[in-house]
């Protein structure tokens, strides 16, 4: 081989090398962008939902109430008649098969949609109201063009008879796409028309906030103790090395830390935030320390020499200046510890936050979901319609994970001093 | 009735604070002599006395009542005939009666809960009003002392600056506690289980199966019982799958998360990192119930497609389904690390390779690389120390069934989804089944604890050596 | 009077907005020490970091004007940069041997470049070199050893035998004694000697000592221009500029 032939050989491995390092670059960047586009195209549907104009007739004959009737009497009340008479008007049927398919277009909660409009406008009894009913999962989805029409119908979930009846709703212009309010007010349900995330939310928010309440503090006295007065001993070092590892724990051994002292020893109540919470703070605690000693560590040695040499306390100069210097670095350390606090599963699910919560918590004391914890109920139920509930609960969570990402960095670039 | 309490404390203390601050003034006066701290910290003294024992009192007791009531009443139960086997039995009694006493309770009340229930209104009664009282004495107490002390001018700054400095240690003494709670919480059962299933048994067995083990006494075992047991716990196929599934994550994530790490240390401008890097990062941001989701319902359908396309059958919860999904959430914290610590390999290193002539990748492969490698290999270490206690994304995607398989294509499951599995709803206290998912943390805890372990050390002498 | 091997032409350096070299006109003289000596950050490491184009690495630094080796301009975007290292070797200020055995570190070279491609050729050049740096007789019962155990002077030394393993045409020395003892230096600078015998070498010093006992040929800069050169004699018992005198005789600096 030639000192030519030489030359050129190795600047084409140069040239190989340089590429495999922009393709793994351009493959991690390509799996972002694929994993977001699929998320958000799957997703973005979720937040309208399909409804039906019905016209309603409040026949007196039909209704257990009349006009003026009490709340409670409303709320007891039977609509089931009037629900299905007018349900029954919107496509001639013949014969019971037709008749239960033509009702199940409509969603399960189509007579509780009847009966509140009536509580609303208490007067009208008699009267025939065009009503926007929520459709069922299957309809949505069809609507949605979410579902294949062209499967042989023993394949479908929705029959021919059924198809007609939408084409024909479709064509006068009855059926119509709005926003979906019952997927942020409303909790859990086997019915994904119906499923919403409120309670979940809800549980989420109250994790959160307990975890921060417990973390926070705790993380930032730990960090000041541990930079500031510790001495160099043994029981100095054992914290630390108790810290770096407890970061790296599994997020598992948290749950089932959960389970056998809070739950088991403590009897604290299951599936609740107020566990969820204490359990994400003790994981959180470690992830926060570490950050937080950083910047207490960054902040430099003369700030303490000049608050002690006007006589200032090792406690004042600590106080007065050390701490507030670090302050951006740990607010900032600390949303990205809760950032992970929010998107943690597995602790959770130990905890038996996957049970089956249909009312929304009012107290961190409510069995509740929380939103990753809903990700992964709905992922693992088998109707369409919680493909797309799920998708948008994901788009949901990253939302929330990007704003306070965004804050930390925020908070970090603007308010820290560099020193030097 | 907590809340309350505490709210009382508070505004309690607050207004010492102004008492303890106006009085040390005034005393300073009446005797004629000098404060030895300033007025206010005589008022910080007093919050302190006042709100700390009692507040930490209030912590203890709360964490306990529930726990005491509930054996007091359960022996009362028991003393006028309960029958209650075992845990479960006694668990279920409890909650019976503290329905009964919310009045949530829907079954036939027969005389004996009524009675149980009654004198849990009883007990709840005394706790609560002897709480209220206890906490009462000791914030008198406390006060007493401190003003004690404040009359005879101690060094107030000086006590007040002990009694913070002592809740700073306390603060990070609770890192202490978590690892000794997770250590008690996970031997506890772990000590059940292995006097039930022998050790080995359970190290060397090939078949996991825990759904045979339903509820039995487990205290009375018979030898033919257990021979039947002991099949149902063996971990050889958990860590195999674990092992597994780690292993194609890291052949998805150790090249491209290096390769990123290099391409960002030495070629990258400054513009392409500034842009690259947080996008790369946002992977090791996205929940891991995320990436289990996009796994379980895009990948692995793909992939049963792709195979029946090649005439393959390739079960939808795949190893390989899971393994590339999680190599690619690894892939940030492999190219962020190993972008530090070939940063940190010093220039002049590069300067001397240059200088005889070599090319960029020739000093990166031959040069740079070896010099950063144990660093390399630290990260590496964390990220298979992270890949095996990752739970959602093999929860979601890689299957339950114990299958002792090298097939990538074929489903086989992982310590963690086992956990999972194991303790989902509802469980049986004391059934070897529930007791092997802590025997199961339990490995899984020393398995990372010892990685970690290894890696820091490996990272902290690479740190040295360039420093 | 040798032939010259390197012209420099109206070099200009800049880091950025920063000009660090000032239209230099320098030639350097085939077989010769040429010693550069200067107050620091004058330019003198700017200029031989152009030599072998070692400012490349730096990516605000622009390089203008020309320098030619044996004719051909080697700032020419054609050439390639890699092959001209082959023939510019270069020794640092502080001893940079690679965290590898001292006969890793020799081989490093020829191995890249092709040279040596059996064994037993290869263990020939590492020996040679390492003779030729004064260092075989101390090392060669420990090749195995990590480059990094040896002391100061034995490293600057491998670092030496490193940059002749490819047997380049010339040799630059950034301050290679800087970091090392009075005896250690004294064995570099005997070795300098030797090698001048072989090889073009161009040499920054801070210490005018230095540059009076290796040097033909001496070079003054000061704050980016070159301000006097000559033979080195010459610079330093009657210099033309009054800069000069006062830069020898310590009155700055």
């Amino acid at each position: 081989m030639t000192k030519e032939q030489r030359l050129i050989k190795r600047h084409r491995a140069e040239k190989r090398f340089k590429f495999y390092g922009l393709f793994s670059i351009f493959l991690a960047l390509l799996f972002v962008l694929i994993l977001v586009n699929n998320i958000f195209s799957k997703g973005s549907s979720a937040f309208m939902k399909t409804v039906i104009k019905t016209e309603i007739f409040y026949d007196q004959e039909l209704m257990e109430v009349e006009n003026g009737a009490s709340r409670e009497d409303i709320l007891d009340a039977d609509f089931f008649d009037v629900t299905i008479e007018s349900l029954l008007k919107v496509y001639p049927t013949n014969g019971l098969e037709e008749e239960k398919q033509l009702i199940n277009l409509f969603s399960t909660d189509a007579e509780i949609e009847i009966k509140l409009n009536f509580l609303e406008n208490n007067n009208i009894a008699g009267q025939k109201i065009i009503l926007e009913i929520t459709a069922s999962d299957d309809i949505d989805q069809l609507h949605k063009g979410n579902y294949p029409r062209d499967l042989p119908e023993e394949r479908r979930r929705i029959s021919d008879f059924q198809l007609k009846i939408f084409d024909k709703l479709v064509d006068e212009g009855k059926i119509e796409k709005n926003f979906n309010n019952y997927y942020f007010n409303k909790g859990d349900s086997r019915d994904p028309e119906l499923a919403g995330i409120g309670g979940a939310l809800i549980g989420s928010f109250y994790s959160i906030l307990i975890c921060l309440l417990l973390s926070f503090p705790i993380a930032v006295l730990a960090s000041i103790y541990l930079e500031e007065f510790a001495p160099k001993n043994k029981i100095t070092d054992f914290i630390e090395i108790n810290i770096n590892n407890l970061a790296a724990v599994p997020s598992i051994v948290y749950g089932l830390l959960a389970l056998q002292i809070l739950l088991s020893t403590l009897h604290m109540p299951r599936s609740t935030p107020l566990v969820a919470g204490i359990t994400l703070a003790l994981m959180t605690l470690p992830r926060i320390i570490i950050p937080c000693r950083a910047s207490l560590k960054a902040v430099p040695p003369s700030i303490r020499e000049g608050a002690l040499a006007v006589g200032a306390s090792k406690f004042q100069s600590v106080f007065h200046h050390v701490v507030p210097l670090a302050l951006p670095g740990t607010l900032s350390g600390t949303i990205i510890g809760l950032a992970q606090a929010l998107g943690e599963t597995a602790p959770l699910i130990l905890i038996g936050m996957v049970a089956f919560v249909v009312d929304i918590p009012t107290s961190p004391v409510d069995p509740s979901a929380s939103l990753p914890v809903q990700v992964y109920l709905w992922s693992e139920s088998a109707e369409r319609g919680f493909v797309e509930k799920t998708s948008a609960t994901i788009m949901i969570l990253l939302s929330f994970l990007i704003v306070m990402n965004f804050l930390a960095v925020y908070l970090r670039q603007k308010f820290e001093k560099r020193w030097n | 009735m907590n809340l309350a309490l505490i709210f009382l404390i508070t505004i309690f203390s607050f207004s010492l604070f102004f008492y303890g601050r106006s009085k040390s003034k005034s005393l300073s006066i009446e005797n004629n002599y000098k404060l030895k701290a300033l007025p206010k910290f005589y008022g910080y003294y007093l919050v302190l006395w006042c709100s700390l024992p009692s507040l930490v009192f209030l912590l203890v007791w709360t964490l306990f009542e529930p726990t005491i009531i509930k054996s007091i009443i359960l022996k009362i139960a028991a003393d006028q005939g309960a029958i209650m086997q075992d845990q479960n039995a006694a668990n279920l009694i409890y909650e019976k009666i503290k329905a009964v006493y919310l009045g949530t309770y829907f079954g036939d009340i027969d005389s004996l809960l009524k009675e149980s229930a009654l004198s849990y209104a009883k007990f709840k009664n005394i706790f609560t009003n002897s709480k209220i009282v206890l906490i009462f004495l000791i914030v008198i107490s406390s006060i007493i002392y401190a003003l004690k002390k404040i009359k005879s001018n101690n060094k107030a700054r000086d006590d007040v600056e002990i009694i913070l400095k002592g809740l700073l240690f306390v603060s990070s003494l609770i890192a202490i506690l978590t690892t000794l709670g997770i250590i008690f919480s996970l031997l506890f059962e772990s000590i059940k289980f292995f006097s039930v299933i022998n050790i080995f048994d359970y190290l060397f067995g090939t078949n996991w199966s825990p759904q045979r083990a339903f509820v039995r006494d487990a205290s009375s075992i018979t030898a033919a019982e257990y021979e039947d047991l002991k099949d149902a716990f063996g971990f050889v196929p958990l860590i195999a799958g674990t092992a597994f599934i780690a292993l194609i994550a890291m052949l998805v994530a150790v090249p491209v998360g290096l390769f990123s790490g290099i391409y960002m240390a030495e070629y990258a401008t400054k513009k392409i990192r500034r842009v690259s890097k947080p996008i790369i990062e946002i992977l090791a941001g996205i929940p891991t119930v995320v990436y289990g989701f996009f796994a379980a319902l895009t990948v692995g359908p793909f992939f049963r497609e792709l195979g029946e396309n090649f005439g393959l059958t390739v079960s939808s919860e795949s190893a390989l389904a899971a393994g590339l999904i999680m190599g690619i959430m690894i892939i940030p914290y492999i190219s962020s690390l190993s972008d530090d610590v070939i940063n940190s390999v010093p220039q002049s290193l590069r300067d001397g390779s240059y200088a005889i002539g070599a090319t960029k990748s020739e000093t990166i492969k031959k040069v740079v690389i070896p010099a950063a490698l144990p660093g390399i290999i630290g990260s590496v270490l964390l990220a298979v120390s992270r890949a095996i206690g990752e739970t959602m994304i093999v929860v979601m995607a890689a299957g339950l069934a114990a299958n002792l398989t090298i097939n990538p294509l074929d489903s086989t499951t992982t310590i963690t989804t086992q956990i999972v599995m194991i303790l989902i709803g509802d469980q049986e206290f004391d059934s070897p089944k529930t007791q092997s998912a802590f025997a199961l943390g339990l490995t899984l805890f020393i398995a990372t604890l010892i990685l970690n372990y290894i890696a820091l050390r490996v990272v902290k002498k690479y740190r040295e050596k360039y420093d | 009077m040798n032939e010259i091997k390197i012209k420099s032409k109206n070099l200009n350096v800049f880091y950025g907005e920063k000009q660090a070299l000032f239209d230099v006109n320098l030639d350097l003289n085939e077989k010769e020490v040429t010693a550069l000596i200067g107050p620091s950050g004058c330019g003198k490491s700017t200029f031989i970091r152009c030599i072998n184009r070692m400012n490349d690495v730096i990516d605000i630094c622009k390089v203008s004007g020309s320098i030619e080796m044996d004719g051909i301009d080697i700032n020419d975007k054609n050439l390639d940069v890699v092959s001209l290292r082959e023939r510019v070797g270069m020794v640092f200020q502080k001893p940079n041997p690679f965290p590898k055995s001292i006969y890793d570190n020799v081989s490093y070279g020829p191995n890249i470049h092709g040279k040596g491609e059996t064994k037993s050729e290869l263990d020939e050049i590492v020996e040679n070199s390492l003779k030729k740096a004064a260092l075989w007789e101390e090392v060669k019962d420990r090749l195995d050893e990590p480059g990094t155990s040896l002391s100061g002077g034995q490293q600057q030394r491998l670092c030496i035998a490193r940059a002749i393993s490819v047997n380049p045409e010339v040799i630059l020395m950034d301050e290679p004694c800087s970091a090392l003892d009075p005896i250690a230096t004294a064995k570099i600078e005997e070795l300098i000697d030797e090698l001048k015998k072989t090889y073009t070498i161009v040499i920054v010093t801070h210490s005018m000592a230095q540059a009076v006992r290796v040097s033909q040929k001496t070079g003054f800069f000061h704050l980016g221009k070159l301000i006097e050169v000559g033979k080195t004699e010459k610079i330093f018992k009657n210099p033309d500029n009054k800069m000069t005198q006062d830069y020898i005789t310590g009155r700055f600096g």
